[in-house]
């Protein structure tokens, strides 16, 4: 989805120091400014250690700004004391990079509850939200509610993991580095299941990942951070299209888009930066041919 | 040729295999990896990668069958030590195996623990540092390096020890692009410098680097061969729900519309040449029957 909404997520010159006043104190965010509007998929990328994982803690009120700069989440100053930050964890899901250590319940059932429970949901209620939870992850309702949870695979564990933050029904679900480490084909029935809560329901996304040929194939508009800062940002076609800016700050574009610009630069002009392989392929069958 | 450095005969491995029915995760594993060979192992999660990895420096040891390294078995225990100084380990998280707080004094901690005399000792380190250009961070806390740096350090404190045989179980997956690069810079650099590399990867572009693959499934080898031969079996892969590298996958669907462009390319360069010899000998044959048609006017 691509429509402009509404603004659902901004942060202006957000600043973040941890430890800050001690001799171990490290300036995490020096500036970042960026927007994320209702039912968008946004990318954000950088190097290791630019800032990523500090940024999107602050969109669930897991970091809160002390500092220089504002956050605003569905319309609430993330500064304000007398905040309800559990309102807006509701609203806003973070998985982290290895779900399945997220989990803690004997049970499936159980641990997709544990969310919709603690927001004091009536049982037939919490039941379906974890019925309807399960099947947007792909788990069968039926055959998994009663297993438990250290019997389950890799993969299963993160499904579970991302269920329980779906259970809560958020409006963004933010996935930070979430499929790292799990093969081809998990990765991509995970994207499919996450870019049709997008779809379907109108779900935001915020994707946190140093996979390029991922990001370039599902994110809408792309923020590169580097250094604590925002450094670039655009759509997926209009930053890799930028192949030695990323580069200078630790990053690259894929393989297609590569091979896209090496043939322009040689004088064989592409209609387009493509992003992925299908792309790639229309464009260049069409040169072969004309 | 040369003699295998590492021989696997026929190993089946289960973790638990006292039970009634053991679930086997190595099955009717054979494979030879010879001096100066990058051997690449791809497979999904829990497919036998990392098994058959502990297996190469007797961190585990075969249900049944031989692992030989270097003509020592590894069910023999009088040669645990020597083996694993014939072939070291990476793993994928460089923080597990980072131990002391000054970047060389990690790098000289395995030798000097095994009596390496001083003067050789500085040596070695000086020498591991510059392979994988980490020499001007030497007197750093390795905590404060990025995940890139901290995982070259981790490749060359295994480097120290002067291991014939390296092995790289998932050593790139949590670093960023450049980091990704500038430890495949270095792999590649002992590679040429004649240590024997085993790379598992879930990257299918880092699998190019090798030469040789071998692909697992479900605890065995299901396909072996060149980096080409390999990929080029991108219907076989994909049953295998395993990725290819994307220019090999464009190259095949070029190739599934016009059975004479090659499937089997692997690199940015090769596609580009191959498009741009074609596009050049299309203008060629377009001036031609231009001209033709001139003349027959």
């Amino acid at each position: 989805m691509n429509t402009r909404g509404r603004v659902i997520i901004q942060l202006n010159d957000l600043h973040h120091t941890y430890l800050s006043g001690t001799p171990l104190e490290v300036k995490a965010l020096k500036g970042v400014t960026m927007e994320i509007y209702e039912g968008e998929v946004v990318g954000i990328i950088g190097r290791t250690g630019a800032g990523k994982s500090t940024i999107v803690q602050h969109f669930n009120g897991l970091i809160r700004n002390r500092e220089r700069g504002r956050v605003i989440v569905d319309g609430n100053d993330m500064a304000d004391p007398a905040l309800d930050v559990r309102a807006i964890r509701q609203k806003v899901g973070l998985v982290f990079q290895h779900p399945e250590q997220q989990l803690f319940e004997r049970l499936v059932g159980d641990d997709i509850a544990f969310g919709p429970k603690k927001m004091g949901l009536p049982p037939e209620v919490r039941r379906e939200r974890v019925r309807w939870a399960m099947e947007m992850v792909g788990l069968d309702f039926e055959s998994f509610k009663d297993r438990f949870t250290f019997s389950l695979s890799g993969g299963e564990m993160r499904k579970v993991a991302i269920a329980g933050i779906l259970a809560l029904q958020p409006k963004v679900l933010i996935l930070d580095e979430s499929t790292t480490g799990i093969d081809p084909r998990g990765r991509k029935e995970l994207l499919d299941r996450v870019l049709n809560l997008n779809r379907e329901h109108g779900v935001t996304l915020v994707f946190v990942s140093s996979n390029m040929e991922e990001v370039a194939s599902i994110a809408d508009r792309i923020y590169v951070i580097d250094d604590g800062r925002t450094v670039m940002h655009g759509t997926a076609r209009e930053i890799f299209a930028q192949p030695e800016e990323l580069r200078r700050y630790g990053l690259d574009v894929p393989h297609v888009s590569a091979v896209a610009r090496r043939l322009s630069q040689d004088g064989i002009p592409m209609p387009r930066v493509p992003l992925t392989v299908a792309e790639a392929e229309e464009d260049i069958w069409k040169i072969l041919n004309s | 040729m040369s003699e295998p450095i590492i021989r696997v005969e026929n190993v089946w491995f289960s973790y638990n295999p006292s039970i009634e029915k053991p679930v086997f995760a190595l099955q009717e594993i054979n494979l030879e990896v010879f001096p100066g060979d990058y051997l690449v192992v791809v497979g999904h999660n829990g497919s036998g990668k990392s098994t058959l990895a502990k297996h190469l420096n007797a961190l585990l040891r075969p249900t049944k069958g031989d692992v030989w390294v270097n003509g020592m078995n590894t069910k023999d225990n009088r040669c645990v030590l020597p083996i694993r100084a014939t072939v070291g380990i990476v793993f994928q998280i460089p923080d597990n195996q980072i131990v002391a707080t000054v970047v060389e004094e990690d790098v000289a901690f395995g030798p000097a623990n095994l009596g390496v005399p001083e003067e050789e000792l500085r040596a070695r380190v000086n020498w591991a540092l510059k392979v994988v250009d980490m020499d001007a961070h030497r007197l750093r806390a390795p905590h404060l390096l990025s995940s890139g740096q901290k995982q070259r350090v981790a490749i060359a404190g295994a480097m120290a020890l002067k291991p014939k045989v390296l092995v790289l179980d998932e050593s790139t997956s949590m670093l960023d692009p450049a980091g990704r690069e500038e430890v495949l810079d270095a792999v590649r650099t002992l590679n040429q410098e004649g240590t024997t590399i085993i790379a598992i990867t879930h990257f299918m572009h880092e699998a190019v680097e090798g030469n040789r693959v071998i692909v697992m499934e479900a605890g065995r080898i299901v396909a072996e061969g060149s980096p080409r031969e390999v990929f080029s079996r991108v219907e076989t892969l994909r049953a295998l729900h395993l990725d290819v590298p994307q220019v090999t996958e464009l190259a095949y669907e070029l190739h599934k519309r016009d059975s004479t462009f090659p499937a089997d390319l692997l690199t940015i360069d090769e596609i580009v040449q191959e498009i741009e010899g074609r596009v050049n000998q299309k203008e060629k044959v377009g001036e031609y029957s231009w001209a033709r048609h001139y003349t027959a006017e």
